[in-house]
């Protein structure tokens, strides 16, 4: 496995920890909330049940103490706490929690008149009406002072005791809330590897691919979310599968395409070796040198296709006059030894006119083109090259004097190795092939069209990608005739 | 031998003409379909050497023009298609060898020697013919065991005589197979050869049939 980037954000982690935030942030104070109300109202449920408790023991008791005469505070024990219980359990002889509550019952002057076991001697709070707490002894209690007639009933209840029990309360109504968020987090992570799921697979997919295997990825039930990958990567396959099917016809072609100039070059050899003269011999080995240079031709032109069909555009700008100027002193031995003649005609002031390309490949685009038309044409024949303007484009064209394209033809041409039938074993069927190639990755249009009053042929390239290093004077129609060779 | 050679590759053409020609055989050379059925209807050959990727008429209709026609002339296949079921197609259309190109001369030449012998039902190149024997291979002919040289012209015609040794040849087939439709033929030239044969190896060597045509009369 190849290391893993640095901080690859993982979909998964990302989704968890952010839900998990999200979650925090929403539910977290929602349980504080609802903590703290809870607590509050348990607070005062516990006061409304303090004073309550004083109003039942003002009923029963203080009134009647009121009018006694005693000599010693009445102690009254309460029943002892039902320990046996749990905290959570009603019982049906009541219930753990209610055994907490302490009482004195003074007269005016704070003379203690009854209490509880559970309170002390000494008093509560001083005699206010109302709520108060208190520290008393080792505890911190609540007190409820109740006045009644002549006397004052204090109720106790001691703070941690009710703390505990509103804590308790509150914690009950709050946990919930935070208890959802673990829960709610691991579902998530079920269903965010469910809906990973497709992307494993295609992982998997991809993973176990070999380099020539280019057959689309078939993904059962792509989620809309990496269907698009998933064409994505198909569109790619197919344009690796057809330049690799492009790429394999072309090496299977040239194979076979180099068979025949080497069989000619295999059989002068053998004939030159066995030949019974001097002038045989000659003969042959002139035959041979025929031979090479035509498989050295081919090889060219195979190696420029393959070039061109694979060029790697580093565009500049390039201007088409000095190209064709170029060309033509290029291509001028071959036209030497045909006697063919070859005419550049250009509008003014088109000297500047450039287009956008790689100069190497404009320039065998346009000697393939001047190759083809000194090749097809008659011996001595003329080649027009012209160069002008159409809208905003470029126009290129060479003309020949050679026997024209059938109109049926003219699409089969532009294909590798095709030659016309009767045309000569000659060519390597490659070059208006590496034409179309270049043409098209400049962005340029190939067309076939009768020569000049119906004879021969003219190719015409259009460029569409025009640039302009000085103003083109296009209202002046003046054809500057520039007569090479 | 007479060859019918189909080949549109100019170059090579030459090359495989001048190689044939330097075997002695006798060779007409067309450079497309339609000048090679024309080359089958006009002569007889006594073998086709033929290339399948021809401009206009394609080689294997050129095959199987020619055997749907019912001619049983042995054709060598030689073609720059070398698949397998190219490989069969031609040699299930009726050819009887195929060769890929490129492709070595002398083999060429062999295969097209050992066609030649399976075409009159022998399995050995050497033609024994009494005291004669001449060997195709090696373009030697011996008469009781001397070595007598003999002229490219003289070879072809005393080949073609004892390769259908008994059977009256005319002088029409004589001359096609000595001289190719493009060579100038004297009108007494296939006399002057038979002379020389006659004195170089003995003179009852060719029987003259008179009005027919020359028969080299199978050995006692």
């Amino acid at each position: 496995m190849p290391a893993m980037p640095p901080r690859a954000i993982s979909i998964r982690a990302l989704l968890l920890a952010g839900i998990g935030a999200v979650l925090l942030v929403v539910l977290g104070p929602a349980a504080w909330l609802s903590y703290s109300g809870s607590e509050e109202e348990a607070q005062e449920l516990f006061d409304a049940r303090l004073a309550t408790s004083a109003r039942v023991l003002e009923a029963l008791v203080a009134r009647q103490l009121e009018r006694a005469t005693i000599a010693a505070p009445i102690v009254l024990a309460l029943p002892a706490p039902l320990e046996s219980y749990g905290h959570d359990q009603p019982g049906p002889l009541g219930h753990y929690y209610e055994t907490k509550i302490a009482f004195q019952v003074r007269d005016a002057a704070g003379r203690l008149l009854a209490r509880s076991a559970s309170a002390h001697e000494a008093p509560f709070a001083p005699l206010e009406a109302g709520f108060s707490t208190r520290p008393i002894a080792e505890w911190s209690w609540r007190v409820f002072s109740l006045r009644s007639g002549e006397v004052w009933i204090q109720v106790a209840e001691r703070d941690d005791v009710r703390d505990e029990m509103s804590q308790k309360i509150a914690f009950a109504a709050a946990a919930p809330l935070l208890a959802g968020i673990p829960l709610i987090l691991v579902l998530v992570t079920l269903l965010v590897r469910r809906g990973l799921t497709p992307l494993s697979e295609l992982v998997r997919q991809v993973a176990a691919r070999q380099p020539g295997s280019v057959e689309p990825l078939a993904l059962v039930q792509a989620p809309a979310e990496i269907s698009p990958l998933v064409d994505a990567l198909n569109g790619l396959l197919e344009r690796v599968r057809a330049a690799l099917e492009r790429e394999r016809r072309f090496t299977a072609d040239a194979a076979h395409e180099l068979r025949t100039p080497l069989a000619a070059l295999k059989v002068h050899a053998q004939n030159a070796v066995r030949a019974s003269s001097a002038e045989e011999r000659e003969a042959s080995l002139q035959r041979m040198l025929q031979g090479l240079e035509r498989t050295v031709h081919l090889a060219e032109q195979m190696l420029a296709y393959s070039r061109a069909a694979n060029s790697a555009q580093a565009p500049g700008s390039v201007r088409l006059l000095a190209l064709l100027g170029e060309a033509v002193e290029a291509i001028r031995p071959l036209a030497q030894e045909r006697g063919a003649k070859v005419n550049v005609v250009a509008a003014a002031g088109l000297e500047a006119l450039a287009v956008r390309g790689e100069r190497h490949q404009l320039l065998s685009l346009v000697t393939n083109l001047l190759d083809n038309a000194i090749r097809y044409g008659p011996p001595g024949g003329r080649v027009e090259v012209s160069l002008g303007l159409d809208g905003d484009g470029a126009v290129l064209g060479v003309a020949d004097q050679g026997p024209g394209i059938p109109p049926g033809l003219r699409e089969r041409i532009f294909e590798s190795y095709y030659r016309i039938p009767g045309s000569g074993g000659a060519g390597s069927g490659l070059g208006l092939s590496i034409v179309k190639e270049i043409a098209e990755a400049h962005g340029a249009r190939v067309e076939v069209h009768d020569g000049p009053g119906g004879r021969g042929t003219r190719i015409v390239v259009r460029f569409a990608a025009l640039e302009r290093h000085a103003p083109v004077a296009r209202t002046m129609p003046v054809a500057t005739s520039q007569e090479r060779q | 031998m007479r060859i019918l050679l189909v080949e549109d590759d100019e170059l090579l053409g030459a090359g495989i003409r001048d190689a044939l020609a330097r075997a002695h055989c006798s060779v007409e050379w067309a450079l497309d379909g339609r000048q090679a059925l024309a080359a089958l209807r006009a002569g007889e050959f006594d073998l086709v050497v033929l290339d399948l990727g021809l401009p206009g008429i394609d080689g294997i209709e050129v095959l199987r023009s020619l055997r749907a026609g019912g001619g049983v002339t042995p054709v060598l296949v030689l073609s720059a298609r070398d698949t397998p079921p190219e490989r069969v197609l031609g040699l299930d259309e009726g050819a009887d060898d195929y060769m890929v190109k490129p492709f070595d001369v002398d083999e060429l030449l062999a295969r097209a020697r050992a066609l030649q012998r399976r075409q009159r039902g022998a399995a050995v190149n050497v033609i024994d013919h009494g005291r004669l024997r001449l060997d195709p291979a090696s373009l030697s002919v011996t008469c009781e065991g001397r070595a007598v040289p003999l002229q490219r012209r003289e070879f072809m015609l005393l080949h073609k005589l004892l390769q259908s040794a008994g059977q009256v040849l005319s002088r029409a087939q004589l001359e096609e197979s000595v001289y190719g439709w493009s060579d100038g033929v004297e009108s007494n030239s296939l006399d002057v050869h038979i002379h020389r044969l006659r004195r170089k190896l003995y003179p009852e060597v060719i029987r003259t049939v008179r009005g027919v045509g020359y028969v080299a009369d199978p050995p006692a």
